[in-house]
C-alpha cells in the first residue's frame, strides 16, 4: 500500500521518542498537543474555570478511561502494522461474558480471568487469518467485529441485558486518587509504560521495525509474524480488559455495548498521529493526547448545551486535518 | 504448475484446460458454495425452494448489488474502500423523498438521487486527490461528518405513498422485481465496459500499478476524481432502490448495509490491493450473500446467530483470498 | 473614587445575578438521543419550552443510545448543580448505577417509561397499552377473519429490551385475550429493530419462510417495525389481507399513511414532560417533593395511552404539529387531553 518512493524517505516517518520532550515539541506529536492545547483553551473560553476543575476532570476522566486503555493496546497492533477493527464489539463480548459470569455469581478475578482468556482466543484468531493466511485486517476484523457483535447478542440473549451490579466492582472503578479517578490515572500510567516500552525496549524497537519496513525487519532477524500475533492479541486483551472495567462502570451488559467505539478510538488515535494504514508510525502518547482531545471536545459541547452530534462532525474535520498534516510532513502520500 | 506440464507436448491440451479452470476456479467456487447452500436448506424443508424465496432474496440482491458496483469500482482502481456509503446513499434518499414530495417525475427523482450521489463522491473526490489522502481515512471522515449532519437534518422520511417512486418499489417486470432488473444490468454493463473501454482499462492500470499508469500518462487525479464520482452516482441509484420500498427510515437505517457490500467485493474475487477482479462476479457473490440469511431464517436460527454467521463468512472468505494471494506471489 | 464606585456597583450586581441565578431552579434533561424518533428530540424542545415558561435555568444532555455516556450524563448533571433530572434513558441497564450517582447528591431522578428504584416514574405503563393494543387488533381478527388469521407476526425490537417484552408481548397477549384460539406455531417473529427501513429484509425472509400464509395480523415494538412487514409484503404482493396495529403512533397520522396500518396505540411521547413537570418537578421546586413512586403499576405520574383506529388517528395532527399546539395550550394541558378521542 506505500509507494517505494516514499519509503525512500523514512526518516521522517519514524518518531524519534527517545526524546519525549522534544517528540512533544516539534514531530508528530507537535500537532496533537498543540490541538490539545486549543481545546483547553477553548474549554475554559467557552465554558468557564469549571472546565478544569477536579469535578470536570474527573468526570471526562471516568469516560475516558476505556478508549484510553482501549486505545493503548490497539496502539500496539497499529505500530506493527496490523488494524484490528473488532474491539468495539470485543468490548461487548467482554462485558457480556463478564456480566454473565458475575451474575452466575462468580468471583471478580475468575470470572475476569475466563473473560479475558476468551477474548485472548478471538484475537487468536484474528492472527491465525491475518498473519498466517495473509488475509487483509480490515475486511477480517470487520468480520470478526460482526462475529463477535452475534455471540454478544446470544449472550445477552432473551433478558437483552445482563444485570451485573457489583458493589465492589463499582466501588473500586469510581475510586478516586486526589480526586481524579484513579483508573484513568492508571489509564495515563499504563500510556507512559508503553510509550517507554516503544521507545527504551528491545521489543518495542522490534513491533516498530516490523511496523515500519516488513522486509528489513525480516532480514534483521525479528519475527514478523511473531509481533503482528502478538500485537493482534494484545489488542485483544486491552478490548477484554476495557470491556470489564465497563461491567464495572455501567453494572450491567447491553446488547450494543462497544457499537461504534473502534471508530472513536481509531479516530482519536489517528488525530494523535497513528496511521491505520501504515505501521511504525505513532507515539502511544499521541495516541492518549488524542484520546484526550475528542474526550474534551465531547466535554465542551455537553456544557454548552450544542446537539451532541457536533462532536462527531467536528472529530471528523480533525481526523482530515490531522492525516493531512500527517502528510505534509512526509507520512503517506495518496498519490 | 509443474515444469513436466508445461514441456511436454502431448499435454498442452490439457494444460490449457487447466489453466482455463484456474481462471475460473473463483466463480466456480462460488457457484459450488451458492448450490451447496441451497441443497442443503432445501433438504431441511424443501418448500424453500419456491418462487417467494427466490423474490425475497432478488430484492435483498438489488440494493447490495448496485452499491457492490460502485465498492468495486473503487476498489479496482486502487482506492481500497469507500467507508462513506451509508451516508450517500441517506443523502441521496433524502433527496428523492423531497422531490417525491413535490410531486416530481420520477425520471427527475431518479436524476436527483444520481447527481446527489455523484456529488457525494465528488465531495470525497476532491478530498483524496487534493490532499492526497488515503480513501478509508477520508471516506471513514467523511461518512462520520454525514451521518452526523443527517441526524440534525432529519429523524424520519418516507417516499410518498403511491408516487412513482413507491410503485416502482413494488413493481415487477417479467416476474422478478423491478428493482432488480437495473442492478442486473448495471453488473453486466459496467462488469463489460470495465474491461472493453479505454477509460476502464486505465481505472484498472491505475488500481494494478500506480507508475505504469502514470508513464503511459494516465492522469492519475482525473481517473480518480471521477471514478469516485461515478461510484457515488451508483450509490444515489441504489437510494432509488432503497427507498421506495423502504418505508420510514432515517439517517441510521443504511449502516447495516455497509457490511454485506464489502464481503460482496472480497467473495467477488476483487482484491483489496486494486488493479484485479471482475465485476460481473459480483452477481455470484450478491446472490450468495443475499441467500445466507433466507436459509438461515428457513433452517430456524435466530439474527443474532444470523450475524454471527455473516462475520465468519466474510472472514473465511478474506482468509481463502489472503492464502490464495499469497500463494500466487510466492 | 470612581474606581470604588464601580468596584461596589459591579460587586452588588454581582452579588444580585449570582444568587437570583442560584435561586433559579435547574432543571436538567437527558434526551434519549437514538437517530429513529423525532419524539426523542421533542421530549426535550417541550421540557425546554415549559422550563423556559417557569422562569427554570434548563440543561439538556443527549444519552446518544449509549450506555457510557448516560452515566457520564449523570455525573455532569451533579457538577452542574441542576435541582432535578428527567431522563429518558433507552439503555436501562445503567439505571443502578445512575441512580447512585445521582441518589448520593441527592438529585431527585424522574424517569420515562422504565422503571427503576428510587427514580420518579413517569410515562405508559407499556405492557398495558400492549395488551391494548393487541385487543384493538384482536377486535379486528374477530371482526374479519373470524379469529382465524393465518400468521400472527411479530416485530421485535431487541434493543429496547424490557419495553419490547412488554409491548410486544403485550400485544401477543391482548390478541389472545379476544382470539383466544390461535394455535402457537401461527406467532412468529423477526427481528425489525424497530426500525421499517433496517426490518424490510428480515421480514422478507420471513415471509417467504411461510409462503402460504394470506391473513397475516401483525404487531410490534412501534410503528416502524410493523411497517416493515407491511412494506415486505407489498413487495412480494402479499398485503391484501395484512393487518398490523403498531405502537407509539409515529407513522400513523398525517397524509402519507400505510392503509394496512390499521391502528397504533399513541402515547403522545413528546408530551411527557407535562406530566413530569406538573406531577413531579414543580413539587420539588416549590420545595414540597412528592413520594418517590417508582413501579409503573403505582406510578409518580401515569401517561394514559391512546389506542386509536387507523380512521381515529387521522383526526390526531402530526407530531410537530402536535408540539405546536401542546405548546400553545395553558401550562399543565396534557396532549392525551388535547388529541385523544377516547
Amino acid at each position: 500500500m506505500t509507494n517505494t518512493a516514499a519509503n525512500s524517505d523514512n526518516s521522517k516517518n519514524f518518531i524519534n521518542i527517545e526524546r519525549p520532550w522534544k517528540e512533544m515539541l516539534s514531530g508528530s506529536v507537535a500537532s496533537i498537543t498543540l490541538t490539545f492545547v486549543i481545546v483547553i483553551a477553548l474549554g475554559l473560553i467557552l465554558v468557564g474555570p469549571r472546565f478544569l476543575s477536579f469535578s470536570n476532570v474527573s468526570i471526562m476522566g471516568n469516560y475516558l478511561i476505556i478508549p484510553l486503555v482501549v486505545g493503548a493496546f490497539a496502539g500496539f497492533a497499529l505500530l506493527s502494522g496490523v488494524v484490528d477493527l473488532s474491539i468495539g464489539s470485543m468490548v461487548g463480548f467482554s462485558t457480556a461474558l463478564m456480566a454473565l459470569l458475575l451474575n452466575q455469581d462468580w468471583g471478580i478475578m475468575s470470572a475476569g480471568l475466563v473473560t479475558l482468556v476468551f477474548c485472548m482466543f478471538f484475537g487468536g484468531i484474528n492472527a491465525i487469518c491475518i498473519v498466517g493466511f495473509g488475509a487483509g485486517p480490515i475486511p477480517t476484523t470487520l468480520g470478526m467485529l460482526t462475529a463477535l457483535r452475534g455471540i454478544t447478542w446470544l449472550i445477552c440473549g432473551p433478558a437483552y441485558t445482563i444485570p451485573a451490579f457489583n458493589l465492589k466492582l463499582f466501588t473500586i472503578v469510581n475510586h478516586r486518587f486526589l480526586g481524579i479517578p484513579t483508573f484513568f490515572l492508571v489509564g495515563l500510567l499504563l500510556t507512559l509504560i508503553i510509550t517507554l516500552i516503544v521507545s527504551k525496549s528491545r521489543v518495542g524497537r522490534h513491533i516498530k521495525a516490523v511496523g515500519g519496513d516488513e522486509q528489513a525487519a525480516e532480514r534483521a532477524g525479528i519475527s514478523v509474524k511473531g509481533v503482528r500475533v502478538l500485537a493482534l492479541i494484545l489488542s485483544a486483551l486491552g478490548a477484554g480488559i476495557g470491556g470489564i472495567i465497563m461491567v464495572a462502570q455501567i453494572t450491567s451488559a447491553t446488547r450494543m455495548a462497544g457499537f461504534g467505539l473502534e471508530f472513536e478510538v481509531y479516530a482519536a488515535l489517528m488525530i494523535g498521529g497513528y496511521s491505520i494504514l501504515r505501521g511504525g508510525v505513532g507515539n502511544p502518547l499521541g495516541g492518549a493526547l488524542g484520546i484526550l482531545v475528542v474526550g474534551a471536545l465531547g466535554n465542551v459541547i455537553d456544557l454548552t448545551a450544542s446537539s451532541s452530534y457536533y462532536t462527531n462532525i467536528i472529530v471528523g474535520i480533525l481526523l482530515l486535518s490531522a492525516v493531512y498534516l500527517d502528510r505534509l510532513r512526509g507520512g503517506d502520500s495518496y498519490d | 504448475m509443474r515444469l513436466e506440464h508445461a514441456i511436454k507436448p502431448e499435454s498442452s491440451m490439457s494444460t490449457l484446460l487447466w489453466l482455463r479452470f484456474r481462471a475460473f476456479s473463483a466463480p466456480i467456487f462460488l457457484l459450488t458454495v451458492w448450490l451447496l447452500l441451497i441443497i442443503a436448506t432445501a433438504i431441511y424443508r424443501p418448500d424453500f425452494i419456491s418462487y417467494q424465496t427466490l423474490l425475497a432474496v432478488v430484492f435483498t440482491m438489488s440494493i447490495v448489488g448496485v452499491l457492490a458496483i460502485g465498492q468495486a469500482l473503487v476498489t479496482i482502481s486502487g482506492g481500497f474502500l469507500d467507508l462513506s456509503q451509508p451516508s450517500c446513499l441517506i443523502f441521496a434518499s433524502f433527496v428523492s423523498v423531497k422531490l417525491s414530495e413535490a410531486g416530481m417525475p420520477f425520471i427527475i427523482v431518479i436524476l436527483g438521487a444520481i447527481i446527489t450521489g455523484v456529488i457525494v463522491g465528488a465531495i470525497n473526490a476532491l478530498i483524496i486527490v487534493l490532499a492526497r489522502l488515503n480513501p478509508i481515512i477520508v471516506t471513514l471522515a467523511t461518512n462520520f461528518i454525514g451521518l452526523a449532519v443527517l441526524f440534525l437534518l432529519f429523524r424520519a422520511a418516507e417516499v410518498p405513498i403511491g408516487s412513482e417512486i413507491h410503485t416502482f418499489g413494488r413493481a415487477y417486470f417479467l416476474g422478478l422485481p423491478a428493482t432488480w432488473w437495473p442492478m442486473l444490468i448495471l453488473i453486466f454493463i459496467v462488469g463489460l465496459l470495465i474491461h472493453q473501454t479505454r477509460y476502464g482499462r486505465q481505472t484498472i492500470a491505475v488500481g494494478g500499478n500506480l507508475y505504469a499508469a502514470q508513464t503511459r500518462g494516465i492522469s492519475l487525479k482525473k481517473t480518480r476524481f471521477l471514478i469516485f464520482s461515478i461510484a457515488g452516482g451508483f450509490v444515489g441509484f441504489a437510494a432509488i432502490l432503497f427507498c421506495s420500498a423502504s418505508g420510514p427510515f432515517n439517517s441510521d437505517s443504511a449502516n447495516i448495509l455497509q457490511l454485506n457490500v464489502i464481503a460482496a467485493v472480497i467473495l467477488a474475487g476483487i482484491s483489496l490491493e486494486g488493479g484485479r477482479g471482475h465485476l460481473w462476479m459480483l452477481f455470484l457473490s450478491v446472490g450468495l450473500l443475499s441467500t445466507v440469511p433466507t436459509s438461515l431464517v428457513f433452517f430456524g436460527l435466530s439474527s443474532d446467530a444470523q450475524a454471527i454467521f455473516q462475520g465468519l463468512i466474510l472472514i473465511l472468505a478474506v482468509t481463502f483470498d489472503g492464502y490464495r494471494s499469497r500463494k500466487v506471489t510466492l | 473614587m470612581t474606581k470604588f464606585i464601580k468596584t461596589f456597583v459591579f460587586s452588588v450586581v454581582g452579588i444580585f445575578l449570582i444568587s437570583s441565578s442560584a435561586n433559579a431552579f435547574k432543571l436538567g434533561m437527558a434526551v434519549g438521543g437514538h437517530a429513529c424518533c423525532e419524539w426523542m428530540k421533542s421530549q426535550g424542545d417541550v421540557a425546554r419550552a415549559i422550563a423556559e415558561k417557569k422562569g427554570w435555568d434548563y440543561f439538556e444532555l443527549s444519552n446518544e443510545g449509549d450506555s457510557a455516556t448516560s452515566v457520564k450524563n449523570a455525573q455532569l448533571f451533579v457538577q452542574e448543580g441542576v435541582d432535578a433530572v428527567i431522563q429518558f434513558n433507552g439503555e436501562p441497564g445503567t439505571n443502578a448505577a445512575i441512580q447512585q450517582i445521582l441518589g448520593a447528591a441527592g438529585i431527585p431522578v424522574v424517569t420515562y417509561d422504565i422503571a427503576e428504584e428510587g427514580m420518579y416514574f413517569v410515562g405508559i405503563d407499556n405492557l398495558g397499552a400492549g395488551i391494548a393494543g393487541g385487543e384493538g387488533l384482536g377486535k379486528l381478527v374477530k371482526e374479519k377473519w373470524n379469529c382465524e388469521p393465518d400468521l400472527v407476526v411479530s416485530a421485535e425490537g431487541a434493543g429496547a429490551g424490557i419495553v419490547n417484552t412488554w409491548r410486544t408481548g403485550g400485544m401477543r397477549t391482548g390478541l389472545g385475550n379476544i382470539c383466544p384460539d390461535i394455535p402457537a406455531e401461527k406467532y412468529k417473529s423477526f427481528e425489525s429493530n424497530g426500525d421499517a427501513a433496517a426490518g424490510l429484509a428480515p421480514a422478507r425472509d420471513l415471509l417467504a419462510a411461510n409462503p402460504d400464509a394470506v391473513r397475516i395480523a401483525v404487531v410490534g415494538l412501534n410503528d416502524g417495525g410493523v411497517l416493515a412487514l407491511v412494506n415486505a409484503a407489498e413487495q412480494l404482493g402479499r398485503a391484501d389481507e395484512v393487518m398490523a396495529w403498531g405502537q407509539d403512533g409515529a407513522f400513523i397520522t398525517g397524509d402519507n399513511v400505510n392503509p394496512r396500518l390499521v391502528g397504533s396505540v399513541f402515547y403522545f411521547l413528546e408530551g411527557y414532560a407535562v406530566y413530569a413537570i406538573r406531577d413531579v418537578i414543580d413539587g420539588i421546586a416549590a420545595g414540597n417533593p412528592p413520594p418517590v413512586k417508582w413501579e409503573a403499576g403505582d406510578p409518580a405520574s401515569q401517561v394514559k395511552p391512546c389506542p386509536a383506529t387507523a380512521a381515529e388517528a387521522q383526526l390526531v395532527p402530526v407530531e410537530a404539529e402536535r408540539v405546536k399546539q401542546l405548546l400553545a395550550a395553558p401550562i399543565g394541558t396534557t396532549a392525551y387531553d388535547l388529541f385523544c378521542a377516547n
